[in-house]
């Protein structure tokens, strides 16, 4: 029980920042916005071709689209996680956290579920944009509950991973080099935006394993089509593994790398 | 009367090889003020580090309060506080949230928070301020929140490294009253790192030297200066008669005196073992019964930084101190600034 405590304080701190940062939080509307209402509109024209709507599996861009939007955002935001604890060793507030009885592993964890309702957040956001744009979500409101949870799943992969980093990582500019290498090639290797029938056999191939691509399919199935346990399983079985396997090896990184 | 710490031959060697403590003993009674007095890199942090839990001693024994520090780290944990020489305060968050998440650390319940969060802040004169963002803190009022946020769940043993670095000499005082009065109504145990000679002279009832991760000194501040100097008196007589030489003659006599000369017109030197303070009545009645008037009479007794030049043969760095005082006001302005 402490345990859960911890990880919830933990979390509570970036929350009660998250929610202070007004500017911040505007921005991150701003951006799926954008997303949404220029290119998914300027793309929209492409599915008056039968052909496209036959690759996309849907006659809406938009709606194809939103789902690639909804984890780019949540990539973006979790890979931010890092920073504060690079922040937070540079001000000495991770000593401090080391110093008081709580569990170490309770840090990364307690960073990743913040991360993880932050982009609840925004993907609830999105998905209000999405509806005001015209976009449908088949599987109706309890499929958007299940987006939501997927999306959030997906943010804490994200933000476990950037924690873990940044333990070995000493600034905020290599970090942020590191991730930002990372975070391109993932988004535009999966089928988050394009259709992997689109694509060249050899990025077809990347995508097929690219994280991004498991997690889109169940959110997408969710959208386009409602709900099929058989469609999304793999997917969600992939996040919600990937996420539980990032969260140990962000606790294992935290306990060894406190050691000393 | 108990000891509150026990450390005996603590060694830490870092990763890369520096030998930053090396074999330090020492205790620390229960409500005892306990000054460790060193340059900055003579192994002070370290030393805090290990006691308390954050760093893995390479050898050695720690004891907290009875519990072995690398066997009961949470034992140690629950039953000290500590503001590290970083003043380790969110500064986006208000001073209230700074503590409440201090006390949920520290798994108090809610309530508890409440009374004692009010406590402490009203203590350290941080009440009024408590619901505004800690960034808009001066340096002062931020230090003053860390330890707060330390005494949060009445910790009996209060860890302070380096309290009062990079702050102004009028804050520094009012953090000095602070402490004083921690331990004298509160009777917390205090182990405070410093590399401010007047500060250990001034809050500790022991004082340990420590130079290259070695104690090389450990008393009460007082019986360290008397052990290593003479109190100089310095005299001015009014008026300049025959009767001086006799006066002279006869303050040389006193077994205390160990030199008498004469600097200026009129200003003599006297250089007295020990207790130069009970020697000047008595140099006023043997002037007095020679008729002598006397001008001005003023003591110097050694200093702490007498006793560290004495024990390390070099001055305290205080170049390095303020160069690391410099990036800290940096930093602490671009913290500000955010």
């Amino acid at each position: 029980m402490t345990f859960l405590s911890d990880v919830w304080y933990v979390a509570w701190r970036e929350l009660v920042k998250f929610f202070r940062a007004k500017v911040r939080v505007v921005v991150t509307l701003i951006q799926p916005l954008l997303w949404l209402g220029l290119m998914g509109n300027v793309l929209e024209g492409f599915t008056k071709s039968p052909y496209v709507q036959q690759m996309l599996g849907t006659s809406s861009y938009l709606s194809f689209m939103t789902p690639g939007i909804i984890l780019m955002t949540v990539l973006f935001g979790g890979v931010f996680s890092g920073l504060s604890i690079v922040w937070d060793r540079r001000i000495g507030y991770l000593e401090k956290l080391m110093a008081v009885p709580i569990s170490r592993g309770a840090i990364p964890l307690g960073k990743m579920l913040a991360a993880a309702i932050q982009g609840g957040i925004q993907v609830l956001v999105i998905i209000l944009i999405a509806t005001a744009f015209g976009v449908r979500f088949a599987a109706g409101p309890l499929g958007v509950l299940l987006i939501l949870l997927v999306a959030m799943f997906f943010s804490s992969i994200l933000s476990g991973f950037s924690l873990a980093l940044a333990v070995r990582v000493k600034t905020q500019e290599t970090l942020m080099a590191v991730v930002n290498f990372l975070t391109m090639p993932l988004m535009f290797t999966s089928n988050a935006l394009f259709p992997r029938e689109a694509m060249p056999g050899w990025l077809a191939a990347i995508a097929k394993v690219n994280p991004v691509t498991h997690a889109v399919a169940p959110i997408r199935e969710l959208t386009l089509r409602g709900w099929d346990w058989g469609a999304m399983y793999p997917g969600i079985a992939v996040t919600v593994g990937l996420a539980l396997a990032i969260g140990i090896w962000a606790q294992w990184t935290f306990r060894r790398a406190t050691a000393e | 009367m108990n000891n509150a710490i026990e450390v005996e031959n603590l060694i830490k060697v870092y990763k890369n090889g520096v030998r930053a403590v090396d074999g330090v003993s020492f205790s620390v009674h229960e409500r005892e003020i306990f000054g460790f007095l060193g340059p900055n890199g003579a192994g002070k942090s370290t030393t805090i580090k290990c006691v308390i839990g954050l760093l893995r001693p390479t050898s050695g024994t720690i004891r907290v309060l009875g519990a072995d520090t690398g066997q009961d780290p949470g034992v140690v944990k629950r039953n000290i506080g500590y503001a590290a020489q970083e003043t380790a305060v969110d500064d986006r968050l208000t001073g209230w949230e700074n503590l409440y998440l201090q006390g949920r650390f520290y798994h108090l319940p809610r309530a508890e928070i409440r009374r004692r969060g009010e406590e402490v802040l009203k203590l350290f004169g941080l009440w009024e301020r408590r619901n505004d963002v800690a960034g808009t803190y001066s340096g002062g009022m931020l230090k003053r929140l860390d330890i707060a946020c330390a005494l949060i769940h009445r910790p009996r043993i209060l860890f302070l490294d380096e309290p009062t670095l990079g702050l102004d000499v009028q804050t520094r005082k009012t953090i000095w009253e602070y402490i004083e009065m921690l331990r004298g109504e509160h009777g917390m145990t205090i182990f405070l790192t410093t590399h401010y000679m007047e500060e250990a002279d001034a809050l500790s009832d022991r004082v340990a030297i420590i130079d290259r991760g070695k104690i090389v000194a450990l008393d009460r501040p007082g019986a360290l200066k008397a052990g290593i100097g003479w109190d100089l008196i310095t005299v001015r007589f009014s008026t300049d008669g025959g009767e001086l030489g006799g006066l002279l003659s006869a303050l040389l006599a006193l077994p205390e005196v160990r030199e008498v000369r004469e600097t200026e017109d009129g200003i003599y030197r006297i250089a007295v073992e020990r207790n130069g303070d009970r020697l000047i009545p008595r140099i006023v009645r043997l002037a007095e019964a020679r008729g002598i008037g006397i001008h001005s009479i003023r003591l110097k007794r050694p200093t702490l930084n007498d006793v560290y030049l004495h024990y390390t043969g070099r001055e305290i760095r205080e170049a390095e101190g303020s160069r690391e005082e410099l990036i800290r006001s940096r930093v602490m302005a671009r913290r500000i600034r955010r």
